[in-house]
């Protein structure tokens, strides 16, 4: 009854994770398990090619997994820049097909406040025309009755097709693809170095970050889509890049207060997007150019909260109100335009670098600026110089094939209360067709560990088995175990005692499980007050006070988990 | 309506407080929400666990050395021993059997498998007075199936790492296979429930005595509901048998704040459950009457009055964006007036904020704008210069300062 595709005989031939078996020469390697490397890697191996993906931390940590989850109409980008405006509605089109179970479709609005110019309203509408963005002026009343949470004072409306989207589902599921597509992809294995010949990249020096051993590996064509880090791996080709990080931070409110996107209908500026995701909203994003250097620093400031607090309860006044459960930031990776050396003129649209024509390297491509949004095309850009390279002249279809998870109609809601429990409903949410593959035929299965997710005990064997789940962070990325309302109170120590018995080592478990809070708490902090603090102080009470796990480990010295 | 004592929070410390009180022939009343950190209590008391990051041996030794903002040394570092005997007593009189000294820590075994000093520890659940010098081997860990609320895997590994043998066994039973199929319903306290006639007992007692014939002592998981359910299960089982805390809701604690609720009534205490303190009348340096959520326009009146609400968690102590205060009274605190001061960086560190509370003058009389008020004291969580997490003091305190202030209130 349930959604099968693939038949658990092949699926466990594929799946199997026969990690660091590394094959001497790849048709191309790609550097970076962001949505752009994962899309990349797709098209590759759907075109034919034997692709090697090499992530140095876990899948979407950079930018791809630190965005507000939007899934643009490309309204936002319509006055300033109507070529990535047609380029958003597009792909926005092409989502809703190949990416079903990543997306849901809650259109949004561009309000008009009385701060704002309504002028600016019929500039912005006549822009996404051009861009050819459905854009509807309705009456400040009627969004009102659409969109409660909107604040009332609103002078003006527009209704465009805005949508949200999973960043993290749809990373997975492209990779799941390149994988059933033949591709080998690896996590915590970080570049250390190009192998160079005679003008030509051969392959990279890598470090698995599991093991501490160093290996080489060799392709014809190496793809840099490490997004503001492939300045770093630019360098250790011996090329530059100019990048310019551009800094957003964004809250996670406790709930979701609004149904569909809100955006202002002004100039792109601080906090002007309130996206729903899920059983949460989140408001975004801040913008400042921070040095290369500390784009590594993810921690919100106190000053980044002020403004993204200021402004988001002009676009929803409940938000005042509303618990905030983190703080994040993310890096764009925006890059200097070629012939523009002083850097002012930057774009914030797709780059693809070949390196070869630019900078005599041969075998060396970078795929960098965009957005989540794009990261299909991306790798759409990218697999053709690779291809081109290659003398491959497969075509791409990644626009009209699913991704797997979104292949067939999911069944309808009411059939889905009536066949299935709360869990198997929010794994199907989050796996799409791919739910079919978790375990679920017994009671101890269908236990929950995490209740405001509704992540069972099967889903967690599933997430361990097929999905790359070394520790509790990746586990929260593939199921959203830890990410509700209650961040981790009680089912982290659930997950993490399933994890120490599915990989056999308690001691290891208990770290994780204090790497994981303490990557929890580092979103918590900066917003560190009201039911968010009492929500640490009851943390501390259970795991400190009632649990001893300060005790039982160390955590001084210790390095972020990713 | 007017009282003798009116005590806003009903958790350990306003209890204790009202009991004690009422003992002595006054008419108290407790608002309270109803609900208590209790929940989060593994059937343990604390009364000072570490000092500077050691384990301490003797609390009523360690005392002396605590800083003077303090609540023990506000009470007086001399009257420990003796309050900490009238608390052990109270708590059996509202039939909480406890056994511990305040002059030599014990050690509790909580759910991760850890050794943690203790003051107390129920007698249902599992102790251990020197870890040098185990009181038994082997141990059996009944893990029940399907229950995910006792992390065994590193309960084991703890007590392995202690030097016990410990053989991990899964078993079930008709009833909890039961409870099982609904997904959400493996809590401790759902089990608890579930657990409590002769015949459901007996079911886990056979499961016990066929499986655990090697121990010298057999553990379970906090899931009986109280001293009878442990009664009636250790007179089924051939082995000696004892609990160990699970994650909340924890069933002992539950069951305390149930006990000692019953026993504040038994006394002829007025418990207003559901109701919250929202506000107070003050004349010069005196509480008036205080207005709750539910008696609106109906003020209590009383001669004395105790703050009793609790830290953070409780909303005795309110952050918002700009500060730190005490929302029914706005009493002044001690805590930082930077946001960036209150929290640091890792989680497991110890917080600034977990320090803070209203503050007191040594007779723990609450003080608003420099001012002390002197029919109103502060007991329990919402004192300020302890720390629950970091020391091991937040249940001894709660007791302590509980019957420190009924002496104070009794002696006027």
């Amino acid at each position: 009854m349930w959604p099968e595709l693939i038949s658990f005989a092949t699926l466990n031939a594929l799946f199997m994770v026969t990690n660091e078996v590394y094959s001497t020469e790849y048709d191309v390697i790609i550097i970076g398990g962001g949505a752009t490397g994962a899309g990349t890697a797709r098209d590759c191996a759907l075109r034919g090619l034997k692709v090697l993906l090499v992530e140095r931390n876990d899948y979407s940590t950079g930018a791809t997994g630190r965005n507000h989850g939007l899934m643009h109409s490309g309204a936002r980008y319509a006055v300033t820049d109507g070529e990535s405006a047609s380029e958003c509605i597009s792909e926005n089109m092409i989502l809703r097909r190949i990416a079903r179970h990543c997306v849901e479709e809650t259109d949004g609005l561009f309000i008009t406040l009385p701060e704002d110019d309504l002028g600016y309203q019929r500039t912005f509408v006549e822009a996404c025309q051009r861009a050819g963005i459905r854009a509807d002026v309705i009456d400040p009343a009627e969004a009102r009755v659409l969109e409660p949470a909107v604040n009332p004072e609103l002078t003006g409306a527009v209704r465009i097709p805005d949508a949200s989207i999973d960043p993290f589902r749809l990373t997975v599921a492209n990779l799941l693809d390149a994988r059933l597509h033949g591709a080998e992809t690896l996590n915590y294995h970080e570049v250390e170095g190009m192998i160079i010949n005679q003008n030509r990249v051969e392959g990279v020096k890598l470090l698995n970050k599991r093991n501490g051993e160093h290996v080489e590996v060799r392709g014809h064509v190496v793809v840099n889509a490490c997004g503001i880090w492939g300045q770093r791996i630019a360098e250790m080709a011996g090329v530059k890049i100019s990048m310019f990080p551009a800094r957003g931070a964004l809250l996670i409110f406790g709930h979701r207060v609004n149904n569909m996107v809100i955006n202002r209908c002004r100039k792109p500026a601080n906090a002007d997007i309130l996206v729903p995701d899920d059983t949460v909203c989140v408001i975004g994003t801040t913008s400042d150019r921070i040095p290369i250097e500390t784009v590594d620093d993810m921690r919100v400031t106190r000053e980044e909260v002020d403004v993204l607090l200021r402004e988001g309860v002009k676009i929803a006044p409940s938000l005042a109100t509303t618990r905030i459960i983190r703080a994040y930031a993310g890096v764009r990776p925006l890059v200097a335009s070629d012939d523009d050396p002083s850097g002012r003129s930057i774009s914030r649209g797709i780059v693809c670098l070949d390196h070869a024509q630019r900078d005599g390297l041969e075998g060396l491509i970078t795929i960098t600026g965009g957005k989540m949004m794009t990261y299909r095309l991306m790798g759409e850009i990218a697999t053709n110089a690779v291809c081109a390279k290659l003398g491959n002249t497969a075509p791409c279809v990644t626009a009209t094939q699913p991704l797997p998870g979104s292949e067939e109609d999911a069944p309808s809601q009411s059939d889905m209360t009536k066949r299935y429990s709360f869990g198997q409903r929010a794994a199907i949410g989050r796996h799409g067709s791919l739910a079919a593959r978790i375990e679920k035929d017994n009671d101890i299965d269908n236990a929950l560990v995490c209740e405001c997710e509704g992540v069972t005990v099967g889903e967690i064997k599933y997430a361990v088995n097929q999905l790359h789940v070394h520790n509790l962070v990746n586990l929260r990325r593939r199921t959203r175990v830890g990410m509700g309302t209650c961040q981790g109170k009680l089912c982290s120590c659930r997950a993490a005692s399933l994890l120490g018995e599915l990989n056999h080592d308690v001691r290891g478990a208990q770290e994780d499980l204090a790497a994981f809070l303490d990557e929890r708490w580092k979103g918590m902090r900066p917003v560190a007050w009201g039911d968010t603090l009492r929500e640490a102080q009851l943390t501390a009470a259970i795991y400190e006070g009632l649990c001893g796990l300060d005790m039982a480990v160390d955590r001084t010295g210790k390095e972020d988990v990713q | 309506m007017r009282m003798d004592t009116v005590i806003m929070g009903g958790g350990l410390s306003g209890l204790v407080c009202g009991i004690a009180l009422a003992k002595r022939g006054q008419r108290v009343a407790i608002v309270t929400t109803g609900q208590s950190t209790l929940l989060f209590n593994g059937g343990s008391m604390e009364l000072l666990g570490c000092v500077d990051g050691k384990a301490v041996t003797s609390p009523v030794d360690a005392v002396a050395a605590l800083p003077e903002e303090h609540p023990y040394r506000k009470i007086g570092a001399e009257r420990i021993a003796d309050l900490a005997g009238q608390a052990k007593s109270l708590l059996s009189d509202a039939g909480i059997q406890m056994e511990g000294t305040a002059t030599a820590n014990h050690w509790r075994v909580t759910p991760m498998g850890v050794a943690k000093p203790a003051w107390l520890t129920l007698k249902s659940h599992l102790r251990i007075d020197d870890l040098d010098k185990l009181p038994c081997k082997r141990l059996a860990l009944m893990c029940v199936k399907g229950f995910f609320d006792e992390p065994n895997g590193m309960l084991a590994n703890g007590l392995r790492e202690m030097g016990f043998d410990v053989e991990m066994i899964e078993f079930t039973t008709d009833d909890i296979t039961a409870l099982r199929r609904s997904p959400s319903e493996m809590r401790a306290s759902s089990l608890a429930k579930h657990l409590l006639s002769n015949s459901s007992l007996q079911r886990v007692a056979d499961e016990i005595n066929r499986h655990a014939g090697n121990a010298d002592v057999v553990l379970l998981p906090n899931v009986l509901a109280d001293e009878d359910s442990y009664e009636t299960l250790q007179s089924m089982v051939n082995k000696p048998l004892r609990q160990v805390a699970t994650l909340p809701p924890a069933v002992a604690g539950n069951r305390m704040q149930s006990l000692l609720r019953h026993y504040f009534q038994m006394l002829g205490g007025t418990y207003l459950m559901g109701d919250t303190a929202v506000g107070g009348t003050l004349d010069g340096a005196r509480l008036v009457s205080i207005t709750t959520a539910k008696l609106g326009d109906m003020p209590l009146k009383a001669d004395e009055f105790v703050l009793a609400t609790g830290s953070f968690i409780s909303r005795g102590l309110v952050a918002d964006y700009e500060r730190v205060y005490e929302p029914i009274l706005d009493l002044d605190v001690d805590a930082d007036a930077d946001r960036e001061q209150w929290t640091r960086f890792g989680i497991l560190e110890p917080q600034a904020y977990s320090r803070y509370g209203v503050k007191t003058d040594g007779d723990l009389r609450c003080i608003k704008q420099g001012k002390t008020i002197h029919n109103l004291r502060a007991i329990g969580s919402v004192l300020s210069g302890h720390d629950a997490i970091k020391m091991g003091d937040g249940t001894g305190v709660s007791l302590l300062t509980a019957l420190a202030a009924t002496q104070s209130i009794l002696e006027k």
